[in-house]
């Protein structure tokens, strides 16, 4: 009941009562617990992509001053509510990416005690300049008033189905087939929305169980073709930029994972503005699918968590620095200077996801 | 260096595992440990400079991938606070448990064909762009041979092959699961293996092997490393006067990219020492320390930062690289199988093995516990290195002579024969490791169609050989081919004369004191 003993708090506090009344006040108000060095510490998985959200000082600073240390391990949204080896760790809450995981941990008999949509972010495709140029050039991306790029996906899976080469897409400098990769739909949830969005674009409609005998193994094939996949979109966003145009030509991703890398280092994003190489380039498929972040509390101490993630405070730090919207799809506070003008107000077209039955299936096809 | 120097730091760094590298002033910086691939010598000064600023101890470790993938997938997990293998598939294989935090690539760098110039030249591969057809034409000939690790124990081998098999499968995208099982792919890619002149567990070790033999007078052909390490290789080669460097081919058709990830394995030691890491991963990015790396031959794509060309060999870390994508990890496994069990160069091993009267009591139980794990199928495919029926193996007991000599192939039943003998032998007698070394390289020069075979000799003993060193040494050096003789050694043993022995024949030592079995293991992956 933490609203109605805040509000004693506060009362207490407005009374103006003193000593032991006073330290009671400050016990009981979440945003002093701090204060008093009664810290809670609350362990879970989280997505990659949330990593450096929870390791920002910033952000440590402001839960801590609520009495609470995140201790959070990384591990993608689909195992982390269906593998008994990750949930056998007796996990106090779980961070995935996407609502439906609620429904398939429930389903799992993860206890569920609360959840609760925390931030959003949308699916977009990262690639590289040159590779949007050629891309542009072959009528796949067209580019907004704005300056932002808008992929037509659906003419991209169809001409990785086709096993065609970079060349034909008027990519010239790079060998070999058009790929693009996602993180495992079975372990992680971009991968795991991508697939979604893909099974919609090749089936011409929202997806439902029906479309799965018809295009299922047309998404099976665009996922075969991409071998390895990393577990958590924070890994596969890391070795995008790593691997560069050369080993990483076109990935998917969250909206919010390249501002976040800008924004912890504006110095390197400048360089690599000034400097000559290949620059990372957002693609916003359209349409695409909103990621929603719902923190699942499973010992109810991690309440507390969701109270204070939804605290306007924590919301501005998650947009501003981390670039992840709000519940809504609201950006919270403005993004600063740096990212300017990168980043689309609002995403207008976009697709619900199947349902999770129909993703479900989907999976099973996918694991195969 | 001298290889024996070298070797001597590898023992050191793998056998003692704590080697405080920075001052000692207590409670200020961490204790910190590393444990990385043998790639990754080069970064250490690097890493200590920052250890040295934070007035941290730290110590590095230097393992093989595998050695790194099996520790992180044991119970007990890794004991470092840190790994840094040379590619992030190997953790998301093997770390199921999910130990390892903020994995982080700190560059890149693709495993490619290093040809001695003048044979690229001869190959007419200078200025065009080389295909893995055009390797496997050069092998069949028998005008090329590689020097290449054990894919099943290093990740430059495993990449090299994982490149060939792909290839193989043509224009794919990626490897599938059924592909492996193709005969055309499985012939062809035995064909390229059996290019293969020597082969280790490590990859900064072949590269000393080739500086070291090109010291003495002998060039190897070829040999796949990381492009990086070519540049390290070929700037020795400098150093000793060499003027036929390295020359970088990039198979066209595509090459795997090491990504060189450094992760943070959390043993509860506190706040301090995750601070420390994130500090050191930070302090790896700074502009200044990126140069520094990229100086190495490293890439670092976004950093705008790369070692000058050097078009006399072919390099340049700014060139665009057609990396294969990396098959799902489970037919990354099946690989390695395929390739263990079928697909390698057939290895002929002796193996010689001290029965004399100081082995009475532990020494001898713990040698017939590690020969019982090295020829147990089911126990030495668990770490990848089973024989296969290809191989042939030779067995020999001594003490102040040989006692007698075993052949036998990698059939299992023939496994289980030899297994068998050894169990029977008892301890007794004086030591003479020379008598049975002779007796081993005399009967792998008498093996029928030795050149398709890797040849070795292991010594394992635990005591001081009578002394016949030079008279072995000079028949070693009058017979050909020169089979390297390995060392392993056990309990409280005299080093230095196996060291002397490995380092004459380019071979290596390894340290069986507390682990045989492991030994044994770490051994296979160099034959």
């Amino acid at each position: 009941m933490a609203i109605s003993r805040r509000a004693f708090g506060v009362g207490l506090l407005a009374t103006g009562v003193a000593g032991t009344g006073g330290y009671f006040a400050v016990k009981d108000r979440p945003e002093l617990q701090g204060l008093l060095g009664n810290r809670t510490t609350l362990t879970g998985f989280i997505g990659g992509e949330k990593e450096a959200f929870l390791a920002d000082p910033d952000v440590i600073r402001a839960l801590g001053s609520r009495g609470l240390t995140v201790q959070s391990r990384v591990a993608g949204s689909v195992e982390m509510v269906r593998e008994q080896a990750l949930l056998s760790q007796n996990p106090q809450f779980l961070w995935p990416s996407s609502s439906i995981m609620v429904d398939i941990g429930r389903q799992n008999g993860v206890k569920i005690r609360n959840d609760r949509v925390v931030l959003n972010t949308p699916v977009v495709v990262y690639s590289w300049q040159p590779v949007a140029d050629g891309l542009m050039k072959a009528g796949l991306v067209t580019r907004t008033g704005e300056g932002h790029y808008q992929l037509d996906l659906k003419a991209l899976l169809d001409a990785i189905l086709a096993g065609t080469d970079w060349s034909k897409l008027d990519v010239n400098m790079l060998y070999g087939r058009a790929r693009i990769i996602s993180t495992d739909p079975n372990r992680s949830n971009s991968g795991f929305m991508f697939a979604g969005l893909a099974l919609s674009l090749l089936s011409g409609n929202l997806a439902t169980s029906e479309s799965l005998a018809e295009f299922g193994p047309k998404a099976q094939a665009i996922f075969r073709n991409m071998g390895f996949k990393s577990p958590s979109s924070g890994k596969l966003f890391e070795q995008y930029l790593a691997g560069g145009i050369g080993g990483e030509p076109m990935i998917v991703g969250y909206e919010n994972q390249l501002v976040e890398w800008i924004l912890a280092d504006r110095a390197r994003w400048d360089r690599i503005m000034a400097g000559a190489g290949a620059k990372p380039v957002v693609l916003y498929p359209r349409p695409t699918v909103y990621s929603a972040h719902p923190l699942i509390v499973i010992d109810e101490a991690a309440n507390r968590l969701v109270d204070a993630l939804t605290t306007p405070a924590l919301q501005q730090l998650a947009w501003e620095k981390h670039g992840f919207r709000g519940p809504l799809g609201t950006p919270a506070g403005n993004a600063s200077g740096a990212v300017a003008g990168l980043l689309p107000a609002d995403v207008d077209a976009v697709l619900p996801m199947p349902d999770a039955g129909t993703m479900l299936t989907l999976l099973d096809l996918l694991a195969r | 260096m001298t290889l024996a120097i070298r070797q001597a730091r590898y023992l050191v760094l793998t056998l003692l595992a704590v080697v405080p590298l920075a001052g000692c002033n207590i409670g200020k910086g961490p204790d910190f440990s590393i444990v990385s691939g043998s790639e990754n010598t080069v970064l250490q000064p690097i890493v200590e400079e920052f250890c040295k600023q934070k007035n941290a101890a730290c110590t590095f470790k230097y393992e093989g991938t595998l050695d790194i993938g099996l520790a992180l997938q044991s119970e007990a997990g890794v004991s470092q606070d840190a790994v840094w293998p040379a590619s992030s598939v190997w953790v998301e294989m093997f770390d199921t448990r999910r130990r390892v935090k903020n994995l982080t690539s700190i560059a890149q760098t693709p495993v490619t064909l290093g040809v001695r110039k003048s044979k690229a030249q001869a190959l007419g591969w200078i200025g065009r762009d080389v295909f893995m057809k055009d390797i496997l034409t050069a092998v069949n000939s028998g005008s090329l041979k590689f020097l290449m690790t054990s894919a099943t124990q290093s990740n430059s081998g495993a990449s090299a092959y994982l490149a060939m098999l792909s290839s193989a499968l043509g224009n794919k995208p990626v490897i599938e699961p059924g592909d492996l099982k193709d005969k055309t792919v499985q012939d062809t890619v035995k064909a390229l293996l059996s290019g293969v002149e020597r082969s280790s567990g490590s990859s900064g070790w072949l590269a000393d092997l080739y500086v070291d033999q090109a010291r003495r007078g002998t060039l190897y052909d070829a040999m796949w490393n990381y492009e990086a390490v070519l540049k390290e290789t070929n700037d020795k080669l400098a150093g000793i006067g060499q003027q036929d460097p390295l020359y970088a081919i990039y198979p066209a058709d595509g090459v795997a990219v090491a990504d060189s990830p450094i992760g943070f394995v959390d043993h509860g030691r506190g706040a301090e020492v995750q601070a420390f890491f994130n500090d050191l991963l930070a302090y790896l990015r700074t502009p200044d320390i990126q140069k520094r790396i990229a100086a190495t031959g490293r890439r670092i794509p976004l950093a705008d930062v790369a070692a000058t060309p050097e078009p006399l060999w072919n390099f340049d870390p700014k060139r665009l690289v057609t990396a294969i994508r990396m098959p799902e990890p489970a037919v990354i496994g099946e690989a390695l199988t395929l390739y263990q069990a079928a697909l390698r160069k057939p290895s002929l091993t002796a193996l010689c093995l001290d029965f004399s009267g100081s082995m009475s009591g532990d020494g001898v139980t713990q040698l017939k516990q590690a020969m019982r794990f090295l020829l147990t199928p089911a126990e030495a495919s668990r770490v990848l290195v089973q024989w296969s029926p290809a191989d042939r193996i030779i067995v020999i007991p001594f003490d102040g002579s040989v006692r007698r000599s075993l052949t036998g192939s990698g059939d299992p039943l023939e496994q289980e024969g030899l297994l068998n003998a050894v169990l029977g032998e008892q301890p007794g007698g004086g030591t003479n490791m020379y008598a049975c070394a002779a007796e081993a390289m005399r009967q792998i020069g008498a093996t029928k169609g030795l050149s398709n075979y890797l040849p070795a000799v292991v010594i394992m003993t635990d005591g001081k050989s009578d002394d016949e060193s030079r008279r072995f040494i000079s028949q070693w050096a009058a017979t050909q081919p020169h089979v390297p003789v390995f060392g392993i050694t056990f309990g409280d043993a005299d080093k230095t004369q196996l060291d002397s022995l490995a380092e004459a024949t380019s071979a290596r030592v390894f340290n069986g004191g507390s682990d045989l079995a492991a030994a044994f293991r770490t051994a296979r992956g160099y034959n």
